[in-house]
């Protein structure tokens, strides 16, 4: 092949590829762009295990933590097992803390509760959410790009957004390793009450995917 | 009773198969069957071994890369290993991506083959057993998560001399085959703002032909995998573009990003344009994290020393015990039709022909049985050294014997010698009974014995339909597994020549014995020489021209003292003498395997003859694009002589390959050579002959049947795919 017919395939080869690029930002889906730290927490409206809804707004001005979980998740269980889940739980609410534990998990995928269900559980494990939400739709979930069990995120009375992330940094389902792990979320909600920025903002989420619909 | 015996044995083979070997222990979880294995069967002090974890998942099931993405955790492995001594990182093949919903992640399926390097310590004591002990966890999941874990312990044999588990060698190589190229010494760019951007190569990297197969039109969906979790949004779209001979991807920052951490390594997974067929490969710029003590291969092919053995091709791993029992009807088919090659069916007539005698049926029946015997104890004796000979590392196949000269001196000697007592030159012991073999002259029933190994040794030049496959799985198989194929293959060999012995209504099939038996006799001494003349020539090629004169000395002498022998005392005594010092003489120039190009060898020469095979070549023609197609034979394989007269060397096929550019190699196994062996290992074959054919493009070559005709080759090749002729690109 000569070198002005290689150059002009390279060329529309290059087109395309540009061309391309483009149509895939314009149709890139914004429903599931991650809320970033900073911005207004989006607001949302759901079921809890009551059957009650229940939305972000009744929470104005409080600090709000949202926990998404699936009780069969071993990273979830790593949590619940060792206590740790529990006792944060207790700390944050003690202190005014609005705990939301999501399960975002489909009708008919592991961790998919009923309203019941999900009140024995935190009977049994002796959590103490504020709320247990029932987003069977997924909605919420991809509204904030939740994706592992456990995923946390931490809003301030501004509701703005503090945390996102893992709640430690000890990606891994042993539960050994809660011991001496670094609790973002315990960091974040310090800060929030100190009134200044936490030192980590954002941290890998770990755990198990999140068993959305479809 | 031999036939007692024998059935015994095969019994013994089936009760006892499935028993691994000591040092693969297999830990089966829920979801995974994981084994950890050495390269290395002995290590020598100071040595840097090649472990293999070797995972195969359930169906549907996957674990995760080192970077696992937005969920899921990569195994981790604890080590309890002697003092001194030290393991590397797991290293990894390149990843799939599983999206499930919003959330992607970087996945391996199936079967996952993860080399590990193990430092052994200079001052460690040979002699002495390491124990090397590992607790593994890994996260596998479906679409649900369950964590698994398993404890593999290894007793790694200290030695002076270190050596090879052919199994674990095979993996090995495999796995490292399986791990990205490595294109680090390109360097690539980094840019992190609001989004994060990748440039491979370095805008100012010389220009070199890997980056520019890589950069040029000949690549398609590219794929950039960080070995951070916290750079990219791994679900966003990663926007390509080419500039100025760079693959510029653009992404999304990930949430957890933190700038000053940022660090840009990992893999670039895209297909490849090559020679017509798009081929996912995957390169590595950048070391993974925390792997300074790296097998001895992949620190070469990372430090930009040597490139990474290409591609793994299909090998047979475990089998099942249908296919176990698919391979022992297949060797005794193969045996059976072993009777009827050229290199066994003199012998075995003239065995056929003391049947004629009308035999005492009893004895007809004794001599079926001991035939038989003699089979199977050669058959088992040669399993048994090929066993012992893979066991230590070295890699050996069907017909290793003939690579041995003195072996083929004493066997043309041999033949040489039996073709004389045939013609009647000599005649011990008398009866036409005992004619079979060399050793048969201490009556009948050694002699059929010996008629039987003499019948496996014969044959071993020979390689019949149905054998080829299941002696390659023979050579990988458990040893217990091995022996049993060659034991079909021996129980199929010998089962005419014993049927026709407790039948007495085939018997009777024979002519009748009369004057003609004694110029059936005499006439068998032809092919007899002919088989002679055969193994000089292999002997030629393997000692040159020196190596002939000397076992053509030994002939000479050994006829001097046939003759001599008639003659007395006196006579005997010279001629005993004359030939061991002619013997003596010979030993030297007959056992010294010269070289190629000493040897002058018709079949190693590069012009006419095809290229030399190598698998540089191999890959260097297919980089090219070229289509390849190469032979591997050997002087003294019989098979693929005829082959080549009846199919490969005609004008007609050369024709054909040079119209389409069908570059020929030939790999030349005559004598040894465990680079060759190593590739006929690859393709599940333990001997030649093994044809191959690479379509350009193809991931792996066509292979074709062990009996070649032109059309055979011209249809495998056609139905393969030719480039696409009267066009250079």
């Amino acid at each position: 092949m000569n070198n002005a017919r290689r150059n002009f395939v390279i060329a529309v080869g290059a087109g395309v590829a540009v061309l391309g690029g483009a149509f895939a930002m314009l149709r890139s889906p914004a429903a599931e762009a991650a809320v970033q730290n900073g911005a207004a927490a989006p607001g949302f409206s759901v079921v809890d295990s009551a059957g009650r809804t229940r939305t972000l707004d009744e929470f104005n001005g409080k600090t709000v933590v949202l926990e998404w979980t699936n009780h069969d998740c071993p990273y979830v269980k790593k949590h619940y097992a060792t206590g740790n889940m529990q006792a944060l739980q207790r700390e944050a609410t003690a202190a005014g803390v609005t705990w939301l534990t999501v399960i975002s998990s489909a009708p008919g995928k592991q961790g998919h509760v009923s309203g019941a269900a999900a009140d024995q559980l935190t009977t049994s494990r002796s959590a103490a959410p504020s709320a247990v939400l029932l987003d069977e739709s997924g909605a919420v979930g991809r509204l904030y790009a939740a994706r592992t069990t456990p995923h946390m995120y931490v809003i301030g009375p501004d509701r703005k957004l503090v945390y996102q992330g893992g709640i430690d940094d000890r990606n891994s389902s042993d539960h050994a390793t809660v011991q001496g792990a670094r609790n973002y979320v315990r960091e974040a909600l310090a800060a929030v009450r100190a009134g200044r920025a936490p030192e980590t903002a954002s941290a890998p989420p770990y755990g198990c995917s999140i068993k959305y619909a479809g | 009773m031999a036939l007692r015996a024998f059935l015994f044995l095969l019994l013994a083979a089936f009760a006892s198969f499935g028993a691994a070997p000591a040092h693969a222990q297999i830990v089966r979880t829920q979801n995974a069957e994981t084994e950890l294995l050495s390269a290395r069967a002995a290590a020598a002090p100071g040595e840097t071994v090649t472990l293999v974890l070797r995972q195969k998942k359930r169906e549907g099931w996957h674990t995760y890369w080192i970077n696992p993405g937005d969920s899921g955790e990569p195994p981790r492995l604890t080590w309890t290993l002697p003092a001194g001594y030290e393991a590397g990182a797991l290293l990894y093949p390149a990843p799939r991506i599983e999206r499930l919903g919003p959330i992607t992640t970087y996945v391996h399926d199936d079967e996952t083959l993860y080399p590990i390097a193990l430092k052994i310590p200079e001052d460690a004591r040979a002699g002495a057993d390491a124990a090397i002990s590992l607790k593994a966890t890994w996260l596998i999941c479906a679409e649900i998560c369950v964590p698994e874990e398993g404890a593999f312990r290894l007793s790694l044999p200290i030695r002076a001399e270190g050596r090879d588990d052919a199994r674990g060698a095979r993996l090995a190589d495999e796995a490292i085959a399986a791990l990205p190229q490595s294109v680090t010494t390109l360097g690539f760019d980094f840019k992190a703002g609001d989004r994060i951007s990748i440039g491979f190569p370095r805008a100012d990297a010389p220009p070199n032909p890997l980056s520019e197969a890589i950069t040029g039109v000949n690549l398609r969906n590219p794929q950039y995998f960080p070995y951070s979790q916290a750079l990219i949004d791994h679900a966003g779209e990663q926007t390509v573009t080419r500039r100025d001979g760079q693959i510029l991807i653009d992404m999304p920052l990930s949430l957890s990003f933190i700038k000053n951490e940022a660090k840009g390594e990992g893999l670039l997974v895209a297909e490849i344009n090559e020679g017509g067929r798009w081929t996912k490969r995957a390169f590595m710029f950048g070391n993974p994290p925390d792997t300074t003590l790296l097998p001895t291969a992949v620190a070469r092919a990372w430090a930009g020393e040597a490139p990474l053995a290409s591609a793994p091709r299909d090998v047979q791993r475990s089998a099942g015990f249908v296919d176990f029992l698919g391979y022992i009807l297949a060797a005794f088919v193969g045996g059976l039709i072993l009777n009827i090659m050229p290199c066994v069916f003199p012998v075995l007539s003239i065995k056929a022909l003391s049947l004629a005698g009308g035999a005492h049926a009893g004895t007809a029946r004794r001599h079926g049985l001991l035939f038989l015997a003699g089979v199977m104890a050669t058959f088992m004796a040669l399993a048994a050294v090929l066993l012992a000979l893979r066991a230590a590392g070295s890699a050996a196949g069907w017909g290793f014997q003939l690579q041995e000269p003195a072996l083929i001196g004493a066997l043309a000697l041999l033949f040489f010698a039996i073709g004389l007592n045939l013609i009647g030159a000599f005649d011990i012991g008398g009866s036409l009974q005992n004619v079979g073999g060399g050793l048969a002259e201490k009556g009948g029933d050694v002699g059929a014995f010996a008629t039987g190994a003499l019948a496996v040794v014969a044959a071993t030049p020979c390689t019949a339909p149905f054998m080829a496959g299941a002696l390659g799985w023979a050579a990988t198989a458990p040893p217990v597994a091995s022996l049993a194929v060659f034991a079909g293959l021996g129980l199929g060999f010998a089962a005419p020549f014993t049927l026709l012995a407790f039948a007495p209504g085939l018997q009777k099939l024979l002519p009748k014995p009369g004057a003609w038996m004694d110029k059936a006799k005499q006439f068998l001494a032809f092919p007899m020489f002919a088989a002679a003349v055969w193994l000089v020539w292999v002997l030629s090629v393997q000692t040159g021209a020196m190596g002939t004169l000397a076992l053509l000395a030994v002939f000479v002498a050994f006829a001097f003292a046939v003759w001599a022998w008639r003659l007395g005392f006196v006579w005997r005594v010279i001629a005993g003498l004359v030939l061991i010092g002619v013997l003596a003489g010979a030993w030297t120039p007959m056992t010294t395997v010269v070289s190629a190009a000493d040897a002058g060898a018709p079949t190693k020469s590069a012009s006419l003859d095809g290229e030399v095979w190598s698998p540089e070549r191999v890959a260097e023609l297919r980089a090219a694009g070229a289509p390849v197609f190469v032979n591997f034979t050997a002087a003294w394989c019989v098979s693929c002589k005829f082959n080549e007269g009846a199919a490969l060397s005609r004008p007609g096929l050369r024709k054909f390959f040079a119209e389409r550019g069908v570059i020929y190699l030939k790999g030349d196994w005559t004598a040894r050579d465990d680079v060759i062996a190593r590739e006929l290992a690859a393709h599940g074959r333990s001997g030649v002959p093994l044809y191959l054919y690479y379509a350009p493009g193809a991931a792996e070559p066509v292979i074709l049947p062990q009996i070649l005709t032109e059309d055979i080759v011209r249809n495998a090749i056609t139905a393969a795919g030719t480039p696409p002729q009267g066009e250079s690109l």
